[in-house]
């Protein structure tokens, strides 16, 4: 019984994968093929794979992949770099202070991890209205620091209780200025977490879709999420074409994850199962 | 981030006069209480006034807005959409991402390229998602293309049938969280050491017993983490009704809570109104959060 389930199990496996698998290898091979192939022969492999879908969201006249393109690569490495940077430092301060008023500030920040945008959008365009950051990128970019700050302090304030303090101290007593001993001797050590926040802030900020539409605007250009969504009207009986953009446009991030998996799924896991 | 927090006790040296430091603090707090702190208690005071876009002039009516929203019947059927996605959320994933975890905890290249194949959802944006299965649900779409293949007379209206197109929504969704329960659940199994189950082994212990007794306590984290993830991603539910019904068919059949204050408040004009539902929409949040806390304190799960 058991061994024949040992042989079982391989072609079950791949049965049930192939299965799941099958909307995105529509996508896949569908962007691949003339629009009349799509609808003739939907489960077909492309015979021959036609460039002319990739080709057309490539060469829009209005150019939109590539500025949406342009736009989502600006707001993500901005967000990402800025939130690493802020949560790591508010973190350590956090965690090594001994000021009263730092155990409230993480439970204030800790129950900010939950919220939906949806509730809190409102309000946000009317203050980024107020300072004139409305339809801007850095508006989109200080949105998202602001939103995802409590995941980074969350990250980072759990993994430098565990690095011990000595380090820094003993740092602190040779003199060096403390932007530097963070910097060279407080930082490094938090590479691990850092890399977890940078791998999971990418994918989520590199995916929203609600603040860049409504912050952004229509006047201000888009991102690649919001393009899909537009383009959605446009190519509503031209699905090869639409496969083609939402193929490019989820192409980087999952480059991003390949490179990274080992790291994305550690970070996933970290700690939180034992 | 294994083991918690350490407050160590500091002496003297660099961090003493930690007020200078607190320059280090300032730049993510201050965008923090600027643009969600102030968001959270402004959306709190609009709910209690009759602002809208054309009329910024809003006027305190105190419970008003709760009474109209109690009052009216759309936003019953709105909590209920979102409670229906919400329970099938939780609950599919969960399922179904155990039994998958199960049969993929194999450490070979086979087993880890099929897990990779149900992870890829989970790190697409949810309207890449939705236009996919748009395509794919439509009447004329694959789907009914391959059903009618198999003989099947009436194929359903996935999407445009007020019966059937939230559960549509709903397991698209699970679809796209299935990956992620998936992963956190190896993680859980491969937790358990290989000792105990020897030991099970030795006494005797059969597969159900071995999976109750050794098994199920050591994946009760993984359990909690999944748990939450999905309520959270199903409760906040919006892109996909976006784009693949826009809260139709009929009169607001697949309306999620987060779709109705967005329609309302951002896309709209009734700011006051759609304040006081987000507001509700918070409270459910702060208590699911609460619960979650209370439940990760017993189980003494190490964050």
């Amino acid at each position: 019984m058991r061994a024949r389930f040992e042989i079982v199990r391989p072609v079950f496996a791949v049965a049930l994968t192939a299965l799941f698998f099958f909307p995105i290898y529509i996508v896949v091979t569908g962007m691949l093929k003339p629009a009349d192939e799509i609808q003739s022969s939907p489960l077909g492999l492309p015979a021959p794979p036609t460039g002319e879908n990739l080709g057309a969201v490539f060469g829009r006249e209005d150019g939109l992949f590539w500025s949406a393109l342009l736009n989502s690569v600006q707001i993500t490495v901005l967000s990402v770099v800025l939130l690493t940077l802020s949560s790591a430092m508010l973190a350590h301060y956090l965690v090594r202070s001994k000021a009263r008023w730092t155990k409230p500030a993480l439970l204030m920040l800790l129950s900010g991890l939950m919220i939906p945008p949806a509730v809190i959008l409102q309000p946000i365009t009317q203050v980024l209205d107020a300072v004139g950051l409305m339809n801007t990128l850095p508006g989109v970019v200080l949105s998202n620091v602001a939103y995802y700050l409590p995941f980074g302090v969350f990250v980072f304030s759990g993994f430098i209780g565990t690095v011990p303090v000595d380090i820094e101290e003993a740092a602190s007593i040779d003199g060096a200025s403390r932007l530097r001993l963070f910097w060279q001797v407080v930082f490094p050590t938090l590479r691990p977490a850092a890399a977890s926040v940078m791998i999971f802030l990418g994918v989520w900020v590199w995916n929203d879709f609600l603040s860049p539409l409504v912050i952004l605007g229509p006047e201000s250009g888009t991102t690649v999420t919001v393009g899909v969504y537009r383009s959605v009207g446009e190519y509503s009986t031209n699905f090869g074409t639409l496969y083609a953009f939402s193929f490019l446009a989820s192409l980087p991030v999952l480059l991003f994850f390949a490179a990274l998996q080992k790291q994305f799924v550690a970070g996933l896991t970290a700690g939180s199962v034992k | 981030m294994p083991g918690s927090p350490r407050h160590h006790p500091v002496q003297g040296g660099w961090l003493r006069r930690a007020r200078e430091f607190s320059g280090f603090a300032l730049p993510g707090l201050f965008l923090y209480a600027v643009l969600v702190l102030v968001p959270i208690v402004w959306t709190i005071v609009l709910g209690f006034t009759d602002r809208t876009r054309f009329d910024p002039q809003a006027n305190r009516v105190g419970l008003g807005q709760f009474g109209r929203l109690v009052q009216d019947g759309q936003f019953w059927l709105v909590l209920k959409n979102t409670s229906v996605v919400t329970a099938i959320v939780v609950i599919v994933p969960n399922v179904l991402g155990l039994g998958i975890a199960l049969l993929l905890n194999r450490e070979t290249v086979l087993y880890r390229l099929l897990r990779s194949v149900f992870f890829t959802p989970v790190i697409l944006s949810g309207i890449v998602v939705s236009v996919i299965w748009q395509s794919l649900l439509r009447p004329d779409g694959v789907l009914n293309a391959i059903l009618v293949d198999f003989g099947v007379e009436s194929a359903p209206r996935w999407l445009s049938d007020p019966g059937i197109a939230l559960f549509s929504i709903s397991g698209i969704l699970c679809w796209q969280m299935l990956g992620f329960c998936v992963v956190v659940y190896i993680a859980g199994l491969n937790s358990v050491p290989k000792e105990l189950h020897e030991a099970a082994l030795m006494d005797g212990a059969g597969r159900l017993r071995r999976f109750r007794s050794v098994t199920w306590p050591m994946i009760a984290a993984a359990v909690t983490i999944n748990t939450v993830m999905l309520l959270i991603s199903g409760f906040k539910v919006y892109e996909h009704i976006l784009v693949l019904t826009n809260g139709g068919p009929g009169r607001n059949t697949t309306v999620s809570i987060a779709f109705d204050v967005i329609e309302k408040g951002v896309r709209g004009d009734r700011i006051g109104f759609a304040a006081a539902e987000a507001t509700i929409m918070l409270a459910v949040i702060v208590a699911i959060t609460a619960v979650v806390l209370r439940l990760l304190q017993r189980r003494e799960v190490h964050l």
